[in-house]
């Protein structure tokens, strides 16, 4: 049984915060800087949909000048976790972060529902566990029942919801990347280092290919690539539903086995597991016995964008993408991991690819892990704003790093008949690639 | 007054345009004002002109304060509660109405932002000079009340320079209407000039017009180190001394360049003692002999190192990093505490010497940064609010730094305002005859005293 929700619990153990401290709260002098950069401000408009005031909740719940009210947990819930305040904010105030901490003070004193205990605390423990949770939709999708339910809109019926996250999914791969793939990928050509890939669950149960492309693209700029196949989730969906033990516990695991594979870097193509990887250094901060295992393993963690550009020498040949396009920056990747050069100093290499600049300074695409689910509307004002700032660039094609992202994206062009391809940055230079070594 | 007044204002205006949670409560308590917050009763979205109206006069019938609030980043407490009631948030009122560039005028709402006026304008070859830190957030509506000024003010003047008319709702909900798009408008009592800087406490902007001018063709920036801030102040005086006027002269101490360093990473040298930073702009003929100008100044005063930026991007990064100037102190510590001192610009060595003195002699951490063109400091103390006895130390600081203001023929703010920050030391400076004038100009507008009570004057408890 779980506890009932406590408001006087969550308050006493908000005032030990996890891996912050009060400091970090009273750093922020409420200037507002962050307001013009926050996505639910820029919907919502209101003060309580900022981040300055989500700290101010925050410092009001500690100080017990105000209660933990459901009215304070769902407010706490209305935050994309893109951190965009995080990177405009002078004061170095990581009002994100914060909250992620209070949600994790919040569910750590209130009863968990069974599905939400189901999947952080069960299913995404195995990789192989979330295939077999796929499995319906794979049949769903290859039996012709899909095409059928979208022709007649039979979901119009059973569930808007419903309909909106069938709309979202993407066709699934035959199977996992995991069960096609060798678990040890030499080289093509000198080989120049081993580096272990992260394989994440959506890419490797949803974007296969994109991933396969991913390795390749490794092992084509001398690599040899290392795949652990008993690799958990980084933990993303549980520090944004404020669960803690499961998630370290994974993180151990992960940081174990990558270590056990003596690998010079951790590549990941997926933006969330980057930087989730690259956060375990500072959620295992006030733990003596890990803390330097932690923060050995995360200072080998690499985007795949960071360490391609990284690694890149100008040997490595380059075919034409005569294409016009775009880069969406997943927040994580550009406000979490604070990387905007290395993706487009790869782009730019790239012959006849015409890239462009989207003019939105890096706003999120509303997709944030569950978020366009749990907050549907809001999440689709937010899409709507990126799509405009997309049509503006007249891209062709529209490349991000990040599967939510994509999956977000490619619903947007569908729904507004926008017509643009949604890549992953890997397909475009594995395309780029494959066609410099035709040309020699 | 009855305090659970939401659900009639609800009924009055529709349920999405009135806030009154506890949570919505708690973040309208606030702005960017230091220990300092109030609840309101009710928060009013006003999307137009009959909001507005309608709000007054529920106010007036139920004898409710009222308090204008744009996006809350003053500096002086302009837009907190003190007194609860209902706080008016203008940000939904966020149309540019009209670019009239034939007559180089713009007419506004009050929630527009700053920023997004300047670019509206300067799209059209048009310029709106005032330029407050906050700009990428703050509503023009609230540099009106607040007469913010900025960057630019040296060359170009402040807010109320460049405001023409202005459409204001009085207490109980009638509207007036003061001056034209005319630049020359002598009719009557000049009621517009005396509307800006009134911090709301004499009527609700819902329509601004704005004069614009022709945008500089062209613009030159430097960046002077020094090795003493007392150097640097007195190049300041120097410059003016010599008939220069550049658009931009900003000052920042060794403390400031080194947290706004940490902040934005450009390459500020961090063992430097004080800055510039410098723009000349207009005409290509008139910069290019300004320049001149200011370098012999920089090298008269013994500047270390004299840098030209070399492209728009470099230029922008610095304008950039020292409007985060503020922001960036707050890194240090976790409070901070600043103000808005001005003196006549011969004075300012003297000044900045009599700040390092205080800082010393109660042992506290200031950082100093301002618009030295035009003789206004920010000092800002970095400090902790949960050390009551260092808190102390801080205010008896600024009791010091404030009178010695004053005693230069200064002023305790130049552009945030009085507010409740500071409307202790107003009679200090203005003298018991004044400040009995200014109340009765305000019991004229506001007899029941519900307009954005406590500011300005202190409450009478």
């Amino acid at each position: 049984m779980g506890k009932a929700f406590d408001p006087d619990e969550i308050a006493r153990s908000l005032s030990t915060l996890d891996v912050h401290d009060y400091g970090d709260v009273l750093q922020c002098m409420r200037c507002g800087l962050c307001l013009p950069t926050c996505p639910t401000y820029r919907t919502d408009g209101l003060e309580t949909q900022s981040p300055r005031g989500r700290v101010a909740l925050i410092k009001a719940v500690i100080d017990g000048k105000m209660k933990a009210s459901e009215e304070f947990v769902e407010h706490i819930y209305h935050c994309l976790d893109c951190r965009n305040c995080q990177t405009v904010c002078p004061a170095g105030v990581k009002a994100g972060e914060l909250v992620l901490e209070a949600r994790y003070r919040i569910e750590e004193n209130r009863a968990q529902p069974l599905i939400k205990k189901f999947l952080l605390n069960y299913a995404i423990l195995d990789q192989k566990r979330l295939a077999k949770l796929l499995a319906p939709l794979k049949i769903y999708q290859i039996s012709g029942l899909q095409a059928l339910v979208r022709k007649y809109d039979i979901l119009k019926l059973v569930s808007d919801d419903l309909r909106f996250m069938e709309a979202l999914t993407p066709k699934l791969p035959s199977r996992p990347l995991s069960e096609e793939i060798s678990e040890e990928i030499p080289a093509l050509g000198t080989e120049r280092g081993r580096v272990g890939f992260f394989l994440g669950c959506a890419m490797n149960l949803i974007f296969a290919d994109t991933s396969r492309a991913t390795i390749e693209n490794l092992t084509r700029v001398g690599f040899r690539v290392i795949v652990p196949k008993e690799i958990q989730c980084c933990g993303a969906p549980n520090i944004a539903e404020g669960e803690r033990k499961i998630y370290r516990e994974m993180a151990e695991n992960t940081i174990r086995i990558f270590a056990d594979r003596r690998v010079d870097y951790v590549v990941t193509d997926c933006a969330a597991c980057g930087l989730e990887l690259k956060t375990y250094r500072e959620i295992f901060r006030k733990n003596p016995t890990f803390t330097g295992k932690a923060e050995e393993f995360s200072n080998k963690v690499r985007d795949v964008s960071e360490f391609l550009d990284s690694v890149w020498t100008p040997d490595i040949k380059l075919g034409p993408v005569p294409e016009i396009v775009c880069f969406h920056d997943p927040c994580h990747l550009r406000h979490g991991q604070k990387l905007t050069y290395p993706q487009r100093n790869l782009l730019n290499r790239i012959p006849q690819l015409d890239y462009r600049e989207l003019p939105d300074e890096g706003q999120c695409c509303g997709s944030a892990g569950i978020y366009n689910i749990t907050h549907r509307n809001r999440s689709m004002k937010i899409l709507q704003s990126k799509i405009e700032a997309i049509e503006k660039t007249k891209a062709q094609a529209v490349i991000s790093s990040n599967p939510g992202c994509l999956m977000q994206l490619a619903y947007g062009a569908t729904h507004w008949n926008k017509g643009w391809n949604v890549v992953h940055i890997s397909e475009v230079l594995n395309r780029s690639l494959r066609a410099g070594e035709k040309t020699g | 007054m009855n305090k659970t007044f939401a659900p009639r204002l609800e009924e009055l205006l529709g349920s999405e345009k009135v806030l009154s949670s506890e949570s919505e409560l708690l973040c309208y308590s606030y702005d960017a004002t230091p220990l300092t917050s109030f609840k309101p009763d009710a928060i009013v979205r006003a999307y137009n002109e009959e909001d507005i109206q309608k709000v007054l006069e529920f106010a007036t019938q139920e004898n409710i304060p009222v308090t204008t609030r744009g996006s809350g980043t003053g500096l002086s407490g302009g837009s907190i509660p003190v007194n609860g009631g209902i706080v008016l948030v203008t940000t939904a009122m966020n149309k540019i109405i009209e670019i009239d560039s034939e007559d180089l005028s713009v007419t506004v709402e009050p929630g527009v932002i700053t920023a997004n006026l300047h670019s509206a304008v300067e799209a059209l070859d048009l310029f709106y000079p005032p330029d407050p830190g906050s700009m990428k957030i703050s509503t023009i509506g609230g540099n009106v009340a607040e007469n913010a000024g900025g960057l630019r003010g040296l060359k170009y003047g402040i807010t109320g320079d460049y405001v023409m008319s202005l459409d204001t709702f009085l207490v109980d909900g009638s509207k007036v209407k003061y001056g034209t798009k005319c630049v020359k408008d002598v009719a009557g009592y000049n009621m517009t000039k005396f509307l800006v800087g009134t911090e709301g406490t004499i009527g609700v902007f819902s329509k601004i017009v704005l004069k614009l001018v022709p945008k500089p063709k062209t613009k030159k920036t430097f960046l002077a180190l020094y090795d003493d801030v007392i150097d640097a102040a007195r190049t300041v005086s120097t410059i003016i001394s010599r008939k220069v006027i550049p658009s931009t002269l900003e000052l920042m101490d060794q403390v400031t360049i080194n947290c706004v360093e940490d902040y934005s990473q450009i390459g500020l040298p961090r063992d430097v003692v004080a800055l510039l930073l410098i723009e000349a702009d207009g005409h290509p003929a008139v910069v290019a002999e300004e320049a001149n100008v200011i370098e012999e100044a920089c090298k008269a005063n013994n500047v270390r190192t004299l840098k030209i930026a070399k492209s728009k991007q470099e230029s922008d990064e610095l304008f950039t990093a020292r409007r985060m100037a503020l922001s960036a102190l707050a890194r240090a510590k976790p409070t901070t505490i600043l103000e808005d001192i001005t003196v006549p610009r011969p004075a300012i060595p003297e000044m900045m010497a009599l700040i390092r003195e205080v800082a010393g002699k109660f042992n506290i951490l200031i950082g100093t940064f301002g618009h030295a063109g035009d003789g206004n400091l920010h000092p800002t103390c970095l400090t902790d609010e949960r050390d009551l006895d260092e808190i102390d130390r801080v205010h008896q600081a600024y009791e010091i730094i404030f009178d010695k203001a004053i005693s230069l023929g200064g002023t305790i703010s130049g552009e945030h305002g009085t507010g409740v920050a500071k409307s202790k030391y107003l009679p200090r400076m203005v003298g018991p005859k004044a400040i009995e004038l200014m109340r009765k100009i305000k019991a004229c507008f506001d007899p029941t005293g519900r307009l954005n009570p406590g500011k300005i004057f202190p409450l009478e408890r």
